[in-house]
């Protein structure tokens, strides 16, 4: 005879990048045998009660032949995802004293498979940083024990099957010790500078582009290296800071992606296709995911082909590219997704791709490309700070034995200017703007004479001189200079570039 | 409203040159003032134009207007409005030749100086009032240019294409042509060059088209830009990007990006579309004046 009773587990369901607590309440009593999930559970949460059923069985225990109802609290919260099939189970088995009540005590998360063994499921770094916040130890799949360990201050215990709970309870699953900090040394793996042959200027732009964290737009014909180019700026920024990685995982972690990659420090690079849809390059679907922009948070967002891009999705990048994150609203509620990167894009001078190129005539008229061009939007392009040229490089040169600076040389003068603009008080000269800007320019008359000059000579508006003072800063912080000097000022004017 | 003549062949108007080409149009259709109907300098080239074409429609087309010479032109993007442009400009006079009707306004964007050319030069047609541009009118336009002017100015020109057409109509009408030299790898001064190959009249400065034309020129304008940087005097030669020139030069990137910055800003280089630098035209003035100066 089973025993009846009721039981309480702790848990989570992730909305946007948070866990939010759930408890299970299961009540085991008298009535026909049915088995109830209620407290707006997705199609994910109810079919959970078979997995759970065939789940108990196989492990040795008794599914009670009585009428079993779950709640999910607080009722009103939508809840997603097969995470609840563990605290399910372990509810049930503590209401009918299969288990001892002190064994479930935890935060529990995990999906069941029907023999009984435990799954991951993703968003484990939110539930972690729920149960601290609980000070709760955190029960959950045992392949999920190394990413879940990185979060301070947690006991995490790690099941590879459900019979684990009879048999040793919740002391007796092996704790994991908190991996050690090896984040920060360079990746052998990576694409480097030195391979690229020529585009001098180019890698002198990514160079600025890293130290002050500003956006890039390389224009030029198919196969003029843009891509190569745009996939050797990440490993040019400094190593995520240990607040940034768990940040970084934990988005990573909720999108079901590998948090391993930001957690050993490398900062994320992503490169949506240009179909990519709207949802998909800032966020959506339901339940709410965090879009590409969201991943690529404190790293390097790659828009190849930009103009092709849909033009909903580029206007949506405005708000992120200003704020550093973005609101969605929708129906059950708003949510925001941290979304600071660092935006490197590729476009083609004209539809035809060749316009300006030295060996291939352009096919497309006037008209053709002048509408190609508006495609991308001032409010856009007013962003890009740096915008360049880039253009095939001679064969001689690509043969020649000729190695150029490898991104570690580089990634150290980088590091220096960032230090550099932290020690005057500064973030990345990207951010800055208005006052702020001109204050940390410190220009000196001659300085602000021929800057009034060249905003002349060069019909600049004032956006214009604001990125050029932007990337003036930069140059600044690379040369080890604490004023923009007139010299600064004629190179931040070559990066000016075409507009597109 | 802008005056309009219908000029028949028979008209004592009807300016006499045209009467000796092929087909000579039976009633010209003006409006503005027909008086300007004299052989003037035709100045044509590529409606995709480079800064280099554009610069050198601006020096020469400027400065014959300036001269008080009829400055003839399509009316078409790029260089052919540039040339309208610099006329009006100099206070000189200008004559566009049309493929539709005199009282349209085509390329639409060319509305604006449309109307100044009829205000003050005259725009001209041999096809009837409110006629729509067609393909085949282009060519024949073509022919009229060539028959009005004293002499053609090809300042950039592809091959093949509607300017090298012109230049071939005023070969036919035994006027002058010539020509400005451009890059030998630039494929929009493919034609122009060919020109020159067949015999036209190279033209480099504003002295050797006073020259070809019969006009004294009592400026003589020198450059002194090459005295300024190695960089300077290379670019101006031949146009490069900024990668090249630091390899050829053996420059550091970062110096030459200062440099190129530094002479865009004093308008003595301009970037180019296909992200070369090279001459611009400004240059001149930016030699004379004092903000030029700034080799420091």
């Amino acid at each position: 005879m089973i025993a009846r009773g009721t039981a309480r587990v702790h848990t989570a369901t992730v909305v946007g990048t948070h866990a939010v607590p759930v408890t299970v309440e299961v009540d085991v009593g008298p009535g026909l045998p049915s088995f109830i999930v209620v407290g707006l559970g997705d199609a994910a949460v109810l079919e959970s009660r078979d997995r759970v059923r065939a789940a108990l069985r196989a492990s040795g225990y008794t599914f009670p032949s009585a009428r079993v109802v779950v709640n999910l609290a607080p009722a009103p919260l939508r809840k997603h995802g097969t995470g609840f099939d563990l605290p399910i189970a372990a509810a049930i088995l503590a209401a009918t004293a299969q288990v001892p009540g002190r064994a479930v005590a935890g935060h529990l998360v995990g999906e069941l498979s029907l023999d009984g063994r435990v799954r991951a499921v993703p968003g484990v770094l939110a539930h972690a940083l729920v149960a601290r916040e609980a000070s709760r130890p955190l029960l959950l799949a045992q392949e999920s024990t190394r990413n879940a360990s990185v979060v301070n201050d947690l006991e995490v215990c790690g099941l590879t099957d459900l019979s684990q709970l009879r048999v040793t309870g919740l002391s007796g699953a092996s704790p994991v010790e908190p991996p050690e900090w090896t984040g920060g040394e360079p990746d052998r793996t990576l694409p480097d500078l030195s391979e690229v042959a020529g585009h001098e200027v180019a890698k002198r732009a990514l160079e600025i582009a890293a130290a002050g964290g500003h956006n890039i737009l390389f224009v030029g014909p198919p196969g003029s290296g843009k891509t190569m180019l745009a996939s050797r700026l990440g490993p040019l920024l400094p190593p995520l800071t240990p607040a940034e990685r768990l940040e970084v995982a934990v988005i990573h972690d909720v999108a079901g992606l590998d948090p391993q990659h930001a957690l050993s420090g490398r900062r994320p690079y992503r490169a949506p296709h240009h179909s990519c849809s709207l949802g998909g390059l800032v966020g959506g679907g339901s339940p709410l995911r965090p879009g590409e922009i969201s991943l690529a948070h404190t790293g390097v967002l790659f828009l190849d082909e930009l103009p092709e891009f849909g033009p909903a999705a580029l206007q949506a990048l405005r708000q992120p590219m200003e704020d550093g994150y973005i609101s969605l609203v929708r129906a059950d509620g708003h949510i925001r997704f941290p979304a600071r990167f660092a935006l490197i894009a590729s476009a083609n001078p004209c539809p035809c791709g060749y316009h300006g190129d030295s060996a291939h005539p352009c096919e497309c008229n006037q008209t053709q490309i002048r509408r190609y061009r508006t495609r991308i939007g001032g409010p856009l392009m007013d962003r890009i700070d740096i915008r360049l040229r880039v253009d095939r490089v001679d064969p001689g040169i690509i043969v020649s034995s000729h190695r150029s600076e490898s991104s570690e040389a580089v990634r150290l003068r980088v590091l220096a200017a960032r230090e550099r603009a932290m020690a005057c008080g500064r973030g990345p000269s990207s951010g800055l703007r208005g006052k702020e800007l001109l204050h940390a320019c410190r220009l000196d008359d001659k300085a602000r004479e021929q800057l009034t000059a060249q905003a002349r000579s060069l019909h600049l508006s004032g956006r214009s001189v604001t990125r050029l003072l932007r990337v003036g800063r930069t140059i600044a912080d690379l040369d080890g200079s604490d004023r923009v000097t007139p010299e600064i000022l004629d190179e931040a004017v070559s990066y000016r570039g075409s507009e597109v | 409203m802008t005056r309009r003549h219908e000029i028949s062949i028979d008209s004592t108007d009807y300016p006499d040159y045209l009467r000796n080409i092929s087909e000579p149009p039976r009633v010209l259709y003006c409006m503005g003032d027909p008086a300007l109907l004299v052989p003037g300098l035709a100045v044509i080239g590529s409606r995709k134009a480079t800064p280099y074409g554009l610069s050198a429609t601006r020096v020469f087309a400027g400065w014959a207007a300036s001269q008080g010479i009829t400055i003839i032109s399509g009316a078409a993007i790029g260089c052919d409005q540039e040339a309208h442009r610099s006329a009006l400009a100099a206070d000189g006079p200008t004559v566009a030749v049309m493929g539709c009707g005199a009282d349209i306004d085509y390329p639409s964007g060319a509305a604006d100086l449309l109307a100044e050319i009829r205000e003050v030069g005259a725009v001209i047609s041999e096809v009837p009032w409110g006629t729509g541009p067609q393909r085949w009118l282009f060519p024949r336009r073509n022919r009229l240019i060539a028959g009005l002017c004293q002499a053609v100015l090809v300042v950039e020109a592809s091959l093949p294409s509607g300017t090298f057409n012109t230049a071939d109509h005023a070969l036919d009408y035994s006027k002058q042509v010539l020509a400005v030299p451009g890059s030998i790898f630039a494929p929009e001064c493919r034609g122009s060059n060919r020109l020159l190959v067949q015999g036209a009249t190279p033209i480099t400065d504003v002295t050797e088209l006073g020259d070809a034309l019969g006009v004294n020129v009592d400026t003589q304008l020198h450059l002194a830009a090459a005295s300024e940087h190695p960089l300077l005097a290379a670019l101006l030669v031949n146009p490069m990007r900024p990668d090249d020139a630091a390899r050829e030069l053996a420059l550091h990137i970062v110096e030459v990006s200062r440099l190129l910055g530094r002479y865009e800003s004093c308008g003595l280089l301009s970037r180019y579309p296909d992200g070369r630098y090279g001459p611009c035209v400004s240059m001149r003035q930016a030699l004379q004046s004092p903000h030029g100066d700034r080799s420091q």
